[in-house]
């Protein structure tokens, strides 16, 4: 808004002075009409963008506070956590304690597991044993895909031999087993010896190679394993695959007892893998691990971090534990299928964690839950379940940038985008805040203020006229039109920082023009080196002055 | 059994192998895709030669044609469904590798679903007769394998080297970034590079099938020797794909002569293990060459 759009209604003003003779000149002046400042207030105020439902804040449940029991909460025996993360802090308008949960991702792992747990006694009893049989099958294979996780998320080794590690413990204990009569129970204890020296073998290419070269070699490797177990004389059976050996279900139990055991039996093998999971994950060397993520390993290893070192540890672990589930995948189906090797296995795999979001445990039990319901419960689709397992693997790949665990941060940092978007698209530029400044100030009547005053300079820029200059070029001081008045007290408003006065220089009759320095000590600086005659020149000087300040601003 | 005979029989096997690897180098260093859907597209190319062989004629050009044109058609399949949409997302090369292998899981599965189980059989496309040099009999398929795919890569070596697309090509391999800054497509060479490399593939999946059967799931076999032996070579590099090509044929001859042929895959990852510890980028990929990724 400029001085000059709007156009001035000009009238004569008669100082009401004028009727008691007061002293002055401007009894009658020319001037212009002003526009009630309310209506500039309204105009400015009223909202004309459209407001969108994303970018509201996210909903925090606020906890009452621990109160009196503040020093007795209930830790994890025997260490010093608590049960849940919380954090305590004041309600900012009604000065409450209240608590709000920081993590809540135990409450909702303890629904999940309990939910597993409790599953056989809700099953219809005409798909039982499908279920059971699938649910163990999805125990076994979250183990190995939290396991993997731990490879693929925590060392940040792209591995794609973790079935082959299991395949080769399981083809080792089954031999055993067989030929030697190795009892069920030491077979999951040789395959973790099993798993130490193949994760051995396979962890000394991967110090050398990284990301996705190692993932191809490792895809050999599989392969390598496949055709060597389909080959060759000790594992080769028309079975296809080497069945027999010792296991700890019972035969002479009826058959829904041994589907509910076995069920079970995989359910703790997947509680353990968890177990392993978080203190790997989330002690040491999971710390260790988060501060040299891909691509940033230099900076890790400038500081001290020896990230190697702690790589190699994670997949070694994850070695053994992985060779440990194939002992107890010998041990609960009595042997082991070459299907282990497969590439298909391999691809499904791959489509459990990635569906369910890789680097997260959640994400690869979940993602087992989605792929083996498709796989083993809808078997009579025939090929068409893997079509879907592979649409829907296209789907997440296409459109989730990590997974169904990662919708949560993919649709926050959406929703954070559209909100910058549609504020930045309803602000008016000028003396208001920046919207990421307005949300960051702390006090918000300065940018109240800032807004107020740009409106109010916007509305004083259009009083500015010849008429009113004039007006105050005859008259500095005393009554004046409304137009100049409604000036004139915005300029004695100003801050001191700055602000114009007159100097009288010594005893001579010399006026100039100085500026306050605003600090304390600090002698005004001369403005400029026009000498005025008179006390009313002078006054008129500081007036144009700030006329001027104002039409620049 | 006759060395001359084993190691005419690594170069036939190298040939073929060599087309997917040099396949899946070119699409990893100029477009960034590490595509393990070469499976799929290689029975998918071997059906499309089959049905063109049923249905048009089993003349040795309209064979090889389909089965080149359906691995293009294949390739062409793969850019639409993951390169385009994923090439400029996030975390894009982990997603683009599930995504080509949703795609060869998809794939396999339709073939298997569409012409069931059974294997299917190409005809004997270079004829029965055969020739002996120096007491080694040289067959006429193994003749025109290796002539088919020394003139195919040829033709892709020269292509890459002279013409305009195959100029963008390698400008995308050695900076994609400064090449879409000149005004290169990245889709468009996308759409080529996906084409003639799944040509290749369909080349191969036609030459070996003169040795095996088609099956839905044929594919799989090829691409893990393919990925191997670019890996051996280091990816992006034709050169270094041959060489390790020759090489693992060479060790694969050399084992099944002295150890057995239980022990070749043992051998061959035993030497490419080998190189990749003394060379992590291959034999020709030297460090600053590579793919940044």
């Amino acid at each position: 808004m400029s001085a000059g759009d709007i156009k001035k209604e000009h009238y004569t003003w008669k100082s009401p002075l004028a009727v008691w003779g007061a002293k002055g000149r401007n009894y009658e002046v020319p001037t212009i009409r002003v526009e009630d400042p309310r209506s500039i207030w309204d105009k400015n105020t009223s909202y004309k963008v459209p407001l969108n439902k994303v970018g509201r804040l996210k909903y925090i449940h606020k906890w009452a506070n621990h109160g009196s029991r503040l020093w007795q909460r209930r830790r994890w025996w025997p260490t010093r956590r608590t049960l849940l993360l919380m954090r305590g802090q004041y309600n900012r308008k009604t000065l409450k304690a209240q608590k709000i949960i920081v993590d809540k991702r135990p409450i909702y792992w303890v629904i999940a597991l309990l939910a597993l747990a409790a599953a056989p006694l809700y099953l219809p009893s005409s798909l039982q044993n499908t279920l059971l049989t699938a649910g163990a099958i999805f125990g076994i294979f979250a183990a190995i895909n939290v396991c993997w996780t731990l490879i693929i998320g925590t060392a940040s080794i792209f591995s794609l031999a973790s079935y082959a590690v299991v395949g080769v413990a399981a083809f080792c204990t089954s031999w055993l087993s067989i030929n030697l009569g190795f009892p069920w129970w030491t077979l999951p204890i040789i395959g973790m010896a099993v798993g130490f020296i193949f994760g051995g073998i396979i962890a000394l290419p991967a110090m050398r190679l990284d990301g996705f070269y190692y993932a191809l070699l490792t895809l050999g490797l599989n392969e390598l394993c496949r055709v060597y177990v389909v080959t060759s004389k000790e594992f080769g059976s028309a079975s296809g695959g080497l069945y027999g050996a010792s296991t700890y279900i019972n035969s002479d139990w009826p058959p829904l007892t041994q589907s509910i055991v076995s069920y079970y039996g995989a359910f703790a093998l997947l509680l353990a893998s968890l177990f392993l999971f978080r203190f790997v994950d989330g002690k040491q060397l999971g710390r260790i691990l988060k501060m040299a993520p891909e691509k940033r390993e230099a900076f890790a290893e400038a500081i001290g971090v020896n990230y190697k070192k702690a790589r190699v540890t994670v997949f070694l672990i994850s070695s053994v534990a992985l060779g440990f589930i194939g002992g107890f995948y010998t041990a609960q189906y009595r042997g082991v299928a070459y299907a282990i090797f497969s590439f298909d296995t391999i691809l499904l795999g791959l489509a459990m964690l990635t569906i369910g979001g890789i680097g997260r445990a959640e994400g690869a039990v979940a993602g087992t839950l989605i792929v083996v319901f498709l796989n083993n419960v809808l078997i009579s689709l025939g090929p068409i379940r893997h079509i879907m397992i592979g649409i829907l693997m296209l789907l997440v790949v296409l459109f989730l940038n990590n997974g169904i665990f990662g919708m949560k941060k993919q649709f926050w940092a959406w929703r954070d985008k559209k909100k910058g978007e549609w504020r930045s698209s309803r602000t008016e530029k000028g003396g208001e805040a920046l919207p990421e400044e307005a949300t960051e100030t702390d006090d918000k009547d300065f940018l109240y203020h800032r807004r107020f005053d740009m409106m109010q300079r916007d509305y004083l820029k259009t009083l500015v006229c010849d008429e009113v200059v004039e007006e105050h070029k005859n008259k500095p001081l005393g009554q004046h039109s409304e137009a100049l008045e409604r000036l004139l007290l915005y300029f004695r408003r100003v801050p001191q920082i700055d602000k114009y006065a007159i100097k009288r220089d010594g005893q001579s009759k010399i006026f100039k023009i100085v500026a306050f320095s605003g600090i304390r000590g600090t002698s005004p600086r001369l403005v400029e080196d026009k000498e005025y005659e008179t006390m009313e020149d002078a006054y008129h000087g500081v007036f144009l002055r700030r006329i001027y300040d104002l039409l620049e601003s | 059994m006759d060395i001359g005979f084993i190691f005419i029989n690594a170069i036939v096997v190298a040939c073929i192998y060599g087309l997917i690897a040099i396949a899946v180098s070119i699409t990893w260093s100029s477009l960034g895709l590490l595509n393990l859907g070469y499976g799929f597209i290689f029975s998918f190319a071997g059906y499309g030669a089959y049905l063109m062989s049923r249905m048009l004629s089993d003349n040795t050009v309209v064979v090889l044609l389909a089965g080149v044109l359906t691995g293009a058609l294949g390739g062409i399949i793969i850019c639409l469904l993951v390169f385009i949409p994923l090439h400029d997302k996030p975390n894009y090369t982990l997603r683009g590798m599930v995504g080509t292998l949703a795609i060869s899981l998809m794939g396999s599965q339709a073939l298997l679903w569409w012409f069931g189980p059974k294997n299917k059989a190409l005809p004997e496309i270079f004829g029965y007769w055969k020739i002996s040099i120096g007491g080694t009999v040289l067959t006429s398929d193994k003749i025109g394998i290796v002539v088919c795919s020394i003139i195919m890569l040829i033709f892709v070596v020269r292509w890459m080297k002279s013409s305009r697309r195959g100029l963008e090509i390698r400008a995308m391999m050695m900076n994609p970034h400064a090449a879409s800054i000149v005004g290169i497509g990245i889709r468009r060479t996308g759409f080529y590079v996906m084409a003639i490399t799944g040509a290749l593939a369909g080349l191969s999946s036609v030459l070996l099938s003169q040795t095996y059967y088609i099956s839905p799931f044929s594919g799989i076999t090829p691409l893990i020797k393919g990925v191997s032996i670019a890996l051996c070579g280091g990816l992006g590099s034709v050169q270094g794909a041959v060489i390790a090509a020759i090489i693992l044929g060479i060790t694969e001859a050399l084992t099944s002569r002295l150890l057995g042929g239980q022990y070749v895959l043992i051998t061959q990852f035993l030497v490419i293990i080998t190189i990749l510890i003394i060379k992590p980028r291959g034999i020709a990929g030297i460090l600053d060459k590579a793919r940044e990724q």
